[in-house]
């Protein structure tokens, strides 16, 4: 009996840590797959195809982190995406007139496109914490407000960027440093610097302490809603990052812009370990499930094995499967 | 061990050097423990003893680290609970196991249906739940909802389910917890009438006179060794309590020199109401001093402590540190004041449960350990100091805050709160769910904090706390401070006359002015 | 009792009368049903449709034209209801979101007596619409199959972007097959890129990781030519291949006039067919003449020669 306890302690001594290393397992079999399906997808090309994509949603999705490890949620962030492009568009291509073709024009716009993601960050923040409304509540209303208003600015069409702006814009998104694009090298940034702001200080503390137990966090000396406050701010500020190279891509914007993009950022954040109702987030896990999501679509498209009806199921299937990798107690239960 | 094969028939469940260890930390050492047919056997021990370990192997919740288990001689392995069932061992949880929604005679019958082809056969079932509850002479009807059930009924139910299991040995743990006196006496005659039919029954609980009144034998436990196992005759109440805790029960409160008369007034409130909770309330601490705020619950103290440290609206009123008036709008206020306040809602207010102790220790005074990053090394020596100096028994220094047990996640919560070295300490129902043995270990650490220098509020609802503990006495009623009370004057009856508002009657006149 | 019914049923049919006689002498009120733009066409079809409403009220001050926009199948069926109790149209244009759940709805507005057109989606009962107005799904496949046919001389590999998962995809998807067909051309893959420029350029990017060697790309629709465009220029590779969009939007017309190697043609799918179905509805009312009939509204192919004619800068589309 003794010696079957002990050596069953042992095993249990390897057992591998699902939780923490779920999300890496899952990519893991994903570029198995992804091989298997088709030899292409592990080409330069289409890995730097891929991770360019996975920049908006990943930048996106490591401000929901923030978000959702408080205790919040923001459902806004398509249709915020969608506004700000919009607006940047119109702003630059009224600056021309004045600024003339050239990187100031562009400058002022991203420069601008910051202060409306900060702003329309701050209102969510704002109106959740002082008006004491659910944030979900408060974020799909503003998600409605975004979107109809591109599709007024756009009177109901698409926004185009002046084409000889885009020109000088265009390879903020196609261009590359050191063979890495410049949307991928922001996404790094911009993941980089959420870690170390989530775990490495005093407000990424904070955000957790309030997001396990609100009434702890006051009771602790916090300031509880400047800091929730500040989660939506963040969010924001990473939407116009986002946003920033978004539009040189395809140099528009329109009602149909980031349309379901705030799942996908939730989905993203999720796959990746944070806990959806707070107290606990991790971003490096976020990032992996940005990535895994791309490459769920990118594997899709490189095989006519699946009827492409089905892509959504296979997708849903996936998220689950991922989910569950790091969830489930895989141990032998006592 | 001459009268051990006599012994063995004798029983009907025996463990023998039962050892039990959760990860690295040992819980149960070498229990020997047995039931025998037609006994009550009691079970007693302080919180963390090791009493709720023991039971879950007993009855197959758990599995021992080592050690054997016979039921009626035969050595078995109780793999999981449905075994030990199958043995007629069966628990009676202090939470109840029954289904609220669905009727008593469902609830017995519960998972073991019986069954006539494939549908329900309801008419054996119901006729065979009256004959149990009759047995019980408890009249309940079948039909009822268990939701509709008092709670001594609900026991009943749960009994009545053991007993259609054909229970051999019933455990029950703390089952007078949630019954009136009158529904103990009910409790009492059908364990009798248990006992006359054969069966075993476990009996833990706290109430000692209970434990004289109908347990047969006493297995005490200590810190999961097991310390002593006697006839109840041979032992006194005065005997268990002391072989529980291990030390008498009038050395709990520390011996405390009397406070001078001339020590500073560190703070100082005047006047201060909480908007339908205080009314005018004032105090004056000095240093060095326990002040005790005694009162009925909902007579205000922790509203207006809230207010003190800005964590509550208040309506007016002032307050001062070393006689100079002090601005606290919020917490943070307060801890730049060096006031720190030991909220009573451990779980609620005071830690994360779901969070490490390293974060939870420095969440208070996070500024301290770096101006921009935090510096883990310091914040892990910090937990490391703390572990040592609030004696918080953790296996693992990476554990959660809600694994531990209540006595240590309250010294975690006053290693929080000392963080910020603060001067002024409010302490609110310190000891409240916590064992006998961590209690004695936190009225040292509040004598150890005045004889540093601090001043502490002490808010306790138990009267043995305030009157051992503090050198005066507020006390308050609905909202109003009724009287302070210092030296001889702070004695059980004078607190309850000012708490009930048999005296300071002239501030009752004012409220209804 | 007898009595009563029948001054019931007299006092309705003046009741009914009334309003008629009414619009005949004053107002003649025109309901306009169609969907909320959820992509560049149904853009494109709202600004039209906007457009011709402004048009035509100033044209004619009897006139009023509500339009309504509705968000989905259940939605278009409120609206019909209040044009009929609210605004008691006379005339009704409607491009149903879909067929089927449509149909009674539309039915009922023609027991009031209203004229009914049905533009681009016919209703699935036949002979409720006295007017039908429609693109030709089937022949905008078979004009682009034709070209790229053309173009390759009977040989070659192509990949397909579809659009939303529609019967309108359907027919066109199906009319490109059997156009293409006995030829040399193989269709390498199709993938659902849903009318949208994000999905035309993440498709298209793994299309060219996935397929070294691709001659003609059929886009199927202009905002996804768009971002299929995009991918094109980013793997450089603007010299293996040509891409065959579809609508008319203006930015790919504009390239067709400027002779792009890349959008040599458009097919033309007019989201101005809302207008047309107006004025054909209006002319009902304002003209003696009788207006009944289908319209099919052809899918000409633009071309760097008449692409001038097809060029509308001020639309949104």
């Amino acid at each position: 009996m003794t010696e079957l306890v002990r050596s069953m302690t042992t095993a249990m001594r390897f057992d591998f840590d699902f939780k923490t290393y779920g999300p890496f397992l899952a990519l893991l079999a994903l570029i198995i797959l992804g091989t298997l399906v088709n030899p292409a997808f592990v080409s330069e090309a289409n890995m730097t195809n891929m991770l360019t994509r996975s920049a908006f949603i990943g930048i996106i999705a490591v401000g929901a982190t923030f978000v959702i490890t408080a205790g919040g949620i923001d459902l806004s962030v398509g249709s915020m995406a969608a506004f700000i492009a919009g607006i940047m568009i119109i702003i630059m291509n009224t600056l021309l007139g004045t600024l003339g073709v050239g990187w100031l024009t562009i400058l002022t716009g991203m420069a601008l496109s910051v202060v409306i993601g900060f702003a329309a960050g701050m209102i969510n923040g704002l109106v959740t914490t002082r008006g004491k409304i659910e944030a979900f509540i408060v974020t799909l209303g503003t998600m409605g407000i975004y979107r109809s208003l591109v599709t007024y600015f756009a009177d109901g069409g698409t926004l185009s960027l002046d084409f000889s702006i885009r020109e000088i814009y265009r390879p903020i998104y196609y261009d590359a440093v050191l063979g890495i694009p410049y949307p991928v090298l922001a996404f790094a940034l911009v993941a980089v610097a959420g870690y170390v702001v989530l775990n490495k200080t005093r407000f990424g503390r904070h955000c957790f302490a309030i997001g396990s137990n609100e009434h702890v966090a006051k009771y602790s000396a916090i300031h509880v809603n400047r800091v929730k406050t500040l989660t939506y701010v963040l969010q924001g500020i990473c939407v116009s990052i986002a946003t920033i190279i978004y539009v040189p891509r395809l140099g528009s914007a329109s009602a149909s812009t980031g349309v379901l993009w705030e799942l996908e950022a939730i989905a993203a954040v999720i796959i990746g370990g944070t806990v959806l109702k707070g107290g606990y987030g991790r971003i490096w896990g976020t990032v992996v499930g940005a990535i895994m999501l791309t490459m769920i679509g990118n594997i899709l498209n490189l095989t006519d094995a699946i009827s492409n009806y089905l892509n959504g199921t296979v997708q849903g299937a996936i998220i689950i499967v991922a989910v569950l990798l790091q969830r489930g107690n895989w141990r032998r239960k006592k | 061990m001459d009268g051990n094969r006599q012994d063995q028939n004798k029983t009907i469940l025996r463990v023998k050097g039962i050892n039990k260890a959760f990860g690295s930390i040992q819980v149960l050492f070498g229990i020997d423990f047995d039931v025998r047919p037609g006994e009550v056997h009691a079970l007693l021990g302080e919180n963390g003893a090791g009493k709720s370990t023991l039971v879950k192997i007993l009855s197959g919740y758990l599995q021992p680290t080592s050690g054997t288990i016979d039921v009626a001689g035969r050595s078995i392995e109780l793999t999981d609970s449905s075994v030990g069932e199958d043995q007629g061992i069966v628990l009676i949880h202090q939470e109840f196991n029954l289904a609220e929604q669905l009727t008593v005679e469902e609830n017995i019958f519960l998972g073991r249906e019986a069954f006539r082809s494939c549908f329900l056969d309801k008419r054996l079932m119901q006729a065979r739940s009256r004959e149990l509850l009759q047995e019980l002479q408890c009249d309940i009807d079948p039909d009822t909802r268990v939701q509709d059930l008092s709670v001594s009924d609900k026991q009943m139910v749960e009994i009545a389910k053991a007993i259609s299991r054909d229970a051999r040995v019933l455990i029950m743990d703390e089952p007078t917890a949630v019954l009136t006196t009158k529904e103990v006496k009910v409790l009492f005659r059908l364990i009798n009438e248990l006992k006359r039919t054969g069966v075993g029954i476990v009996y833990i609980s706290h109430k000692l006179d209970e434990i004289e009144a109908i347990a047969d034998r006493v297995t005490i436990l200590r810190d999961g060794h097991h310390i002593t196992t006697d006839r109840t005759d041979n032992l006194k109440p005065d005997d268990m309590a002391r072989l529980m805790v291990g030390r008498g029960l009038n050395d709990m409160f520390p011996e405390r020199p009397p406070l001078g008369g001339d020590a500073d007034v560190v703070l100082k409130v005047d006047n201060l109401s909480v908007p339908g909770h205080v009314m005018d309330a004032s105090l004056e601490l000095h240093k060095g001093e326990v002040l005790g705020f005694a009162g009925l619950i909902g007579a205000g103290r922790t509203a207006l402590m809230e207010a003190i440290v800005g964590l509550r609206e208040r309506s007016g009123g002032k307050i001062f540190r070393h006689g100079q008036e002090a601005c606290i709008r919020s917490l943070g206020d307060a801890s730049d004041l060096r006031m720190a306040y030991l909220t009573k809602d451990r779980k609620g207010c005071g830690l994360l449960m779901q969070m490490q102790l390293r974060p939870n220790l420095t969440l208070l005074a996070l500024d301290q350990y770096g101006r921009y990053l935090i510096d883990e090394e310091r914040e892990s020596k910090a937990l490391s100091k703390a572990i040592e100096e609030f004696d918080i028994r953790v296996g693992d220094v990476s554990a959660t805050a809600g694994t531990l047990s209540g006595g240590n996640q309250q010294k975690l919560l006053l290693a929080k709160i000392m963080q910020i070295d603060p001067e002024v300490i409010i302490i609110d129902e310190p000891t409240r769910g916590i064992d006998v043995g961590t209690k004695h270990q936190i009225y040292m650490f509040i004598n150890e904090l005045t004889r540093q220098g601090k001043s502490l509020i002490l808010i306790s609802s138990e009267m043995q706390e305030i009157i051992g503990l503090c050198d005066r006495v507020v006390v308050m009623r609905s909202g109003f401070v009724t009287g302070t009370l210092s030296g001889d004057e702070i004695e059980e009856h004078e607190i309850m006359r000012y708490a009930t508002g048999l005296k300071g009657v002239e501030r009752d006149d004012r409220i209804s002015a | 009792m007898k009595l009563k019914t029948t001054m019931i049923a007299a006092a309705a049919a003046i009741a009914l009368s009334l309003p008629g006689l009414a619009a005949a002498k004053e107002i003649t009120t025109i309901g306009v049903s169609i969907p909320a733009p959820t992509h560049g066409w149904a853009q494109g079809m709202n600004w039209h449709a906007k457009q011709a409403k402004k048009r035509l009220e100033l044209a004619y001050p009897g006139l009023k034209i509500i339009l309504e926009l509705a968000s989905d199948p259940s939605d278009q069926a409120n609206d019909l209801e209040d044009m009929v109790s609210v605004h008691k149209i006379d005339g009704l244009v409607i491009l149903p979101f879909e067929s089927e759940p449509l149909t009674d709805p539309v039915l009922r507005v023609k027991k009031t007596g209203a004229f009914i057109t049905v533009v681009d989606r016919g209703l699935s009962q036949p002979g409720i619409e006295d007017i039908y107005v429609a693109g030709n799904n089937p022949e905008l496949g078979t004009i682009s199959a034709n070209y790229i046919k053309g173009r390759l001389n009977n040989k070659g590999d192509i990949v397909v972007l579809r659009g939303i998962p529609t019967t309108i995809d359907d027919e066109r998807v199906a009319a490109f097959l059997e156009g293409i067909k006995g030829t040399n051309i193989k269709v390498l893959d199709m993938k659902h890129a849903n009318w949208n420029r994000d999905d035309g350029f993440e498709v298209m990017q793994d299309f060219l990781a996935r397929f070294p060697k691709i001659d003609a790309v059929w886009a199927q629709d202009d905002d996804i030519a768009i971002g299929v465009m995009e991918a094109v220029k980013q793997a450089k590779r603007e010299k293996d291949m040509f891409i065959v969009g579809g609508a008319g939007m203006k930015g790919i017309i504009k390239r067709v006039m400027d002779g792009d190697p890349l959008i040599p043609v458009d097919v033309l799918y007019p989201p101005a067919m809302i207008a047309t179905a107006m004025d054909v509805t209006v002319a009902r009312f304002m003209s003696n003449g009788p207006v009944s009939g289908r319209y099919i509204l052809g899918s000409p192919l633009i071309t760097k020669e008449n692409a001038k004619s097809y060029y509308f800068p001020d639309s949104p589309f």
